[in-house]
């Protein structure tokens, strides 16, 4: 498999998260996605490491998440280890240009992550301190 | 064979880092500060008077701060600052809440507003009483009267001067009294907490084991092990994980809600946290959805530090708890959960609940969660900042004056719920140029913005004196 992306790892586990990629922009989508019954088959990809933008996310049993931005000290990283749900953050692409630095980082990084990752079926590989990798499933 | 994070105690001990970043500060020409026990080390070798050393009583009584205190204490929180939130500063734009916004406002607020309400506390209860309403957090649990809320009384005051001195609305020798006022006060409740001679947990190695041993025995008695029962445990974690998601968004997406102390090290060896969960906060409006939750959730956690290999364990001064390694969840191997009903329910009327009977509560607070976030999904951009401001403006004094019992008063008679004017002006201007998302965590997160007092020693009073 295929690393495509990689970033901080808040805990390290052997639990394994694997789910297709789904952006969640607005809060409206994590409505509509908790209302739909299909929370697990996904593998959240969200901008920032805030934790109450995912609440119910969390609270429902997220298999896993990706986050733009945040470290494993933001309230997401903490949330993600209380909960014991695999999480990256601070994504970067492992051929992309560049990573997240805090009030430095324009919107076509961000959109470029969203435009690689959105829709493809990944694994989450958080058992190593600190890092967290992303492997596509599927892709040769 | 003990864990190795006990090493962390020794004196001579430089502790781990737990980030790569370091920290500038405000004079020129001295070497970069790292997180943690060194860094702490650093910073009190820095010093040029004795106020970050271990402190009398005689020490906290006395009413003035030579000017060197002032700065030492400016210095030594502006890197502590940078030690707790400069990595979860990057965690950026939250996409619900205007979190960054309302931070530097409300912040701004406090340096404003706070030192009436905290002359006016000790004008009633005097310098002693001052001191006792930090103690009384030794023998209670679910009490606000805890690290995080103590140490934003001044930290978060003097994060306020920094973007009011980035947005050149103050100068670095305005406001010198207040400064005294601020500091005084979050110095004695720290202390009056602490009754070790720190103010701080990152002065003391990260510890912040306050409660009384009769209290700490209690809880400890209380625990449920866990033993080859993997649903006991699991419930236990899933509650702890739950009702903490719901202390953080009934407190607007911040740890306020959250309170945690210790460590605790028993006799087996294993390490006792005590967690305050406050998931139902009566003074905000939003907090209708929580319904019959309690105030506070309390649990005590019993983790196998042995078996996980810590290496060094925080508990930080905004009352979280990081390990090295990370993970702690998997080797809790015991817990117990109590319950205080209201902010002010007696000691006596604290109760138990078995963690088989968790069941409902766990429900109860998944649909607050799922009710807080479709109210919260609705609001207006001005709400949301408006109720965030409160979130850390009320909160964070509002144990203090709740104690005193003031709260009354400065609503009644004070307008405690006002924001200013400045800072409704303010309001505006945070968004632009970049101040929100690039200004204000460099200045407040590398120091530079932390600016000294100048001078060499107080003369007179100094407030501030001209708007130009």
């Amino acid at each position: 498999m295929p690393e495509i992306a990689e970033g901080l790892n808040p805990f390290s586990t052997d639990a394994e998260a694997e789910g297709e990629v789904l952006f969640l922009s607005s809060p409206r989508d994590v409505i509509k996605l908790i209302k739909s019954g299909t929370l697990k088959e996904y593998i959240l990809l969200v901008r920032g490491g805030t934790t109450t933008f995912l609440a119910p996310a969390l609270q429902s049993g997220a298999t896993g998440v990706i986050t733009m931005s945040g470290a494993p000290e933001s309230h997401l990283g903490i949330l993600s280890r209380e909960f014991q749900i695999p999480c990256v953050m601070s994504v970067h692409l492992t051929t992309g240009s560049g990573r997240y630095v805090a009030g430095e980082t324009d919107e076509g990084h961000f959109q470029e992550i969203v435009d690689q990752l959105q829709g493809k079926r990944v694994r989450l590989d958080v058992t190593s301190p600190g890092v967290g990798r992303i492997y596509q499933v599927g892709a040769e | 064979m003990p864990a190795p994070y006990l090493k962390r105690y020794n004196p001579d001990d430089d502790g781990i880092r737990f980030q790569e970043l370091t920290w500038i500060g405000n004079r020129p020409g001295l070497e970069p500060v790292p997180d943690g026990i060194i860094g702490d080390k650093m910073m009190k070798g820095r010093a040029k008077s004795k106020v970050l050393e271990q402190l009398s009583v005689d020490d906290v009584l006395r009413d003035e701060f030579t000017l060197d205190e002032i700065n030492d204490l400016n210095d030594y929180y502006a890197w502590n600052t940078f030690d707790v939130l400069a990595m979860r500063a990057t965690e950026g734009a939250s996409g619900m809440i205007p979190r960054q916004e309302y931070e530097i406002l409300a912040f701004m607020q406090e340096f404003l507003r706070y030192p009436e309400f905290m002359q006016l506390i000790t004008d009633k209860v005097g310098a002693e009483g001052v001191i006792e309403i930090g103690k009384s957090a030794r023998s209670e649990i679910g009490t606000k009267i805890n690290a995080v809320h103590d140490w934003c009384l001044s930290a978060c005051c003097l994060m306020g001067r920094t973007g009011l001195l980035a947005l050149e609305s103050i100068k670095p020798g305005d406001y010198v009294d207040e400064l005294n006022t601020i500091l005084k006060f979050g110095q004695r409740i720290l202390w009056g907490k602490r009754q070790d001679g720190w103010m701080l947990n990152s002065q003391d190695r990260y510890r912040c084991a306050i409660h009384e041993p009769d209290l700490v025995e209690k809880l400890a008695a209380s625990v449920e092990e866990f033993g080859d029962d993997p649903q006991t445990g699991a419930a236990f974690k899933q509650f702890n994980a739950s009702a903490e998601l719901l202390s953080f968004f009934d407190h607007y997406d911040c740890r306020l809600g959250l309170g945690d102390t210790g460590p605790y090290i028993r006799p087996d060896g294993r390490v006792m946290i005590v967690r305050d969960l406050f998931v139902n906060e009566s003074v905000y409006h939003w907090s209708d959805v929580c319904g019959d939750l309690p105030h506070c959730f309390t649990l005590v956690l019993m983790i196998d530090v042995e078996k996980m290999g810590l290496e060094e364990i925080r508990v930080n001064d905004i009352s979280t708890s990081f390990t090295r390694p990370e993970n702690y969840i998997p080797h809790i191997t015991g817990g117990s959960v109590w319950v205080r009903q209201e902010w002010d329910t007696p000691m006596e009327e604290v109760y138990n609940i078995p963690i088989s009977d968790l069941g409902d509560h766990l429900a109860q607070i998944q649909d607050a969660t799922f009710k807080m976030y479709d109210k919260t999904s609705r609001m207006s951009r001005r709400q949301l900042i408006t109720n965030g401001i409160y979130s850390y403006y009320i909160d964070m004094i509002l144990p203090h004056l709740r104690k005193a019992g003031l709260y009354d008063e400065v609503c009644e008679q004070l307008d405690f719920w006002e924001i200013d004017k400045r800072i409704s002006e303010l309001y505006y201007e945070v968004p632009k140029r970049g101040f929100v998302q690039a200004v204000v965590p460099q200045k407040l997160f590398t120091g530079v913005g932390a600016l000294p007092i100048p001078g060499s020693e107080r003369t007179g009073r100094r407030s501030k004196y001209s708007f130009l």
